[in-house]
């Protein structure tokens, strides 16, 4: 079909993608919905663990137990983030909007999985800033752990987009994107758990090699089935 | 009809596959009773229990294998169908694609339930103390299969959740690939750390008799528990055919 000579013309990816992600930090920056309800739930984890954690003697055992359920905090606060992003993308069809841009899905795709990344790592260092005085957390004695924690958030929510789109207009929603997410997001655990433990002082650095490698395979596996199928999965 | 000559195949291949496995199972069943030996002298399992790595005795214990391993094996099938069912939606939008989804998520829920059952049964054995539940120890291939049988449950509970029939076919199809990736993840667990589970049934198959049976049972077990895939996939056929027609 001939190009009208007044046409706009298409933009780039790059700057569609900016586009996109400058939409979603916006939205954010408005309602503050995200950090505010991912932040606040963080907290009340880190309370929560504090809590049923007090009686315990302050030994590395304890230490270690914190640091997994750090991880099992940011998980579902992961899960609470991406509830309420595909909730408001379903609210009067605004998915279907945004997949009218003009280029592959696949860039909304990687758009909210770059900005829920960003809100679930300023989650994490609230998170992290509460956990170091309530439960005398020692986390960065190895800056890898560093890698661990965004290699792990991509395991997380590279998935998670995807099923979020699925259980935002599904029966029952919220509750269906934790049963649905858990059980694949099992390998992302194993490796962010056993990494964080391996680097810990005392412990043999070397044994984080497999769990870091078990993390990006399974970053680089659920990011490439998240963009081969979020268009199909969107479609119509 | 146009579905009509793949639900004929679909009951041919069921009446066979059921036919062949109830055989199976007989022979596997007579072979484990009456032609395995009672003490296995060569074949004592190494066991690395969560307190110290040390060969133990089998006994009689070793015959729930017959079932577990090949209940084991079809539960890894069953994922590998859910993956490959899902990429064939995919691709070909064909209804009998979503059906093998469901048959093997079925099925899988199933079979893994036997595989888990049976596996801590042994397992309250080997490293327990015998009380119902005392081998389950959170080691990484026990987890992992629980999780695994807990996945199939999530397809079905996902479909349940979907009224829009185009939506649940395309939700189906993409969380059946995304639960191809847990089995190899089951398979490799063994290798995480130390575990309890055997990681070679090596010492135990020397002895030619538990060798044989094994063999049958890998075949006959695993033919009877995938003719219930395939029988599966023929109701969940014919009850299609008919909310279709009460629909039209």
């Amino acid at each position: 079909m001939p190009t009208q000579p007044n046409a706009p013309a298409k933009p780039s990816a790059a700057a569609a993608f900016m586009a996109l992600l400058g939409r979603e930090v916006l939205v954010e920056w408005r309602t503050k919905s995200l950090i505010s309800s991912m932040g606040l739930f963080a907290l009340l984890c880190v309370v929560v663990v504090g809590l049923g954690a007090r009686s315990l003697p302050s030994d590395d055992t304890l230490h270690r137990f914190v640091l997994a359920m750090l991880w099992v905090c940011t998980v579902f606060a992961a899960i609470v983030g991406l509830n309420r992003a595909a909730v408001a993308d379903q609210r009067k069809g605004l998915i279907y909007a945004l997949l009218l841009a003009p280029h592959d899905p696949a860039l909304l795709y990687l758009t909210r999985v770059v900005s829920v990344l960003a809100f679930l790592l300023v989650t994490q260092s609230l998170m992290i800033l509460a956990a170091i005085p309530l439960l005398k957390l020692t986390l960065f004695d190895d800056p890898l752990i560093l890698a661990v924690i965004v290699m792990a958030d991509i395991g997380v929510l590279a998935p998670g987009v995807l099923l979020a789109s699925i259980t935002g207009r599904a029966r029952g929603g919220e509750a269906l994107l934790t049963i649905l997410l858990m059980p694949v997001i099992v390998p992302v655990f194993l490796g962010a758990t056993g990494a964080t433990d391996a680097l810990q002082p005392g412990q043999d650095p070397a044994a984080a090699t497999a769990y870091l490698l078990l993390l990006g395979i399974c970053d680089a596996m659920f990011a490439a089935l998240g963009l081969l199928l979020f268009g199909r999965l969107n479609e119509g | 009809m146009p579905d009509t000559p793949t639900r004929s195949t679909a009951v041919w291949v069921t009446v066979a596959l059921g036919a062949l496995g109830m055989v199976g199972v007989h022979v596997t069943l007579y072979l484990s009773y009456f032609y395995t030996p009672t003490q296995v002298t060569p074949g004592t399992l190494w066991v690395v229990t969560p307190d110290s790595g040390a060969p133990i005795s089998l006994y009689e214990s070793y015959r729930i294998f017959f079932i577990h391993l090949p209940s084991a094996y079809t539960t890894a099938a069953c994922c590998g169908l859910t993956a490959l069912g899902g990429v064939m939606y995919l691709l070909s939008r064909k209804p009998k694609w979503e059906l093998l989804i469901v048959s093997a998520a079925e099925t899988g829920l199933a079979v893994g339930a036997m595989v888990l059952l049976t596996g801590t049964l042994w397992a309250d054995y080997a490293w327990g103390s015998g009380r119902l539940g005392s081998g389950w120890n959170w080691e990484a291939r026990l987890t992992t299969m629980l999780i695994l049988w807990l996945a199939f449950a999530a397809l079905l509970v996902l479909r349940r959740a979907i009224d829009q029939p185009r939506q649940r076919s395309l939700a189906t199809a993409v969380y059946g690939i995304l639960l191809g990736p847990l089995y190899p993840l089951v398979s490799k667990a063994v290798d995480i750390n130390r575990t309890s589970h055997p990681r070679s049934f090596s010492d135990l198959l020397s002895a030619p008799e538990i060798a044989t049976t094994q063999r049958i049972a890998s075949v006959g077990v695993v033919i009877a528990l995938l003719s219930l895939v395939a029988l599966r996939y023929t109701w969940n056929s014919v009850g299609n055919n008919l909310n279709t027609e009460r629909a039209a």
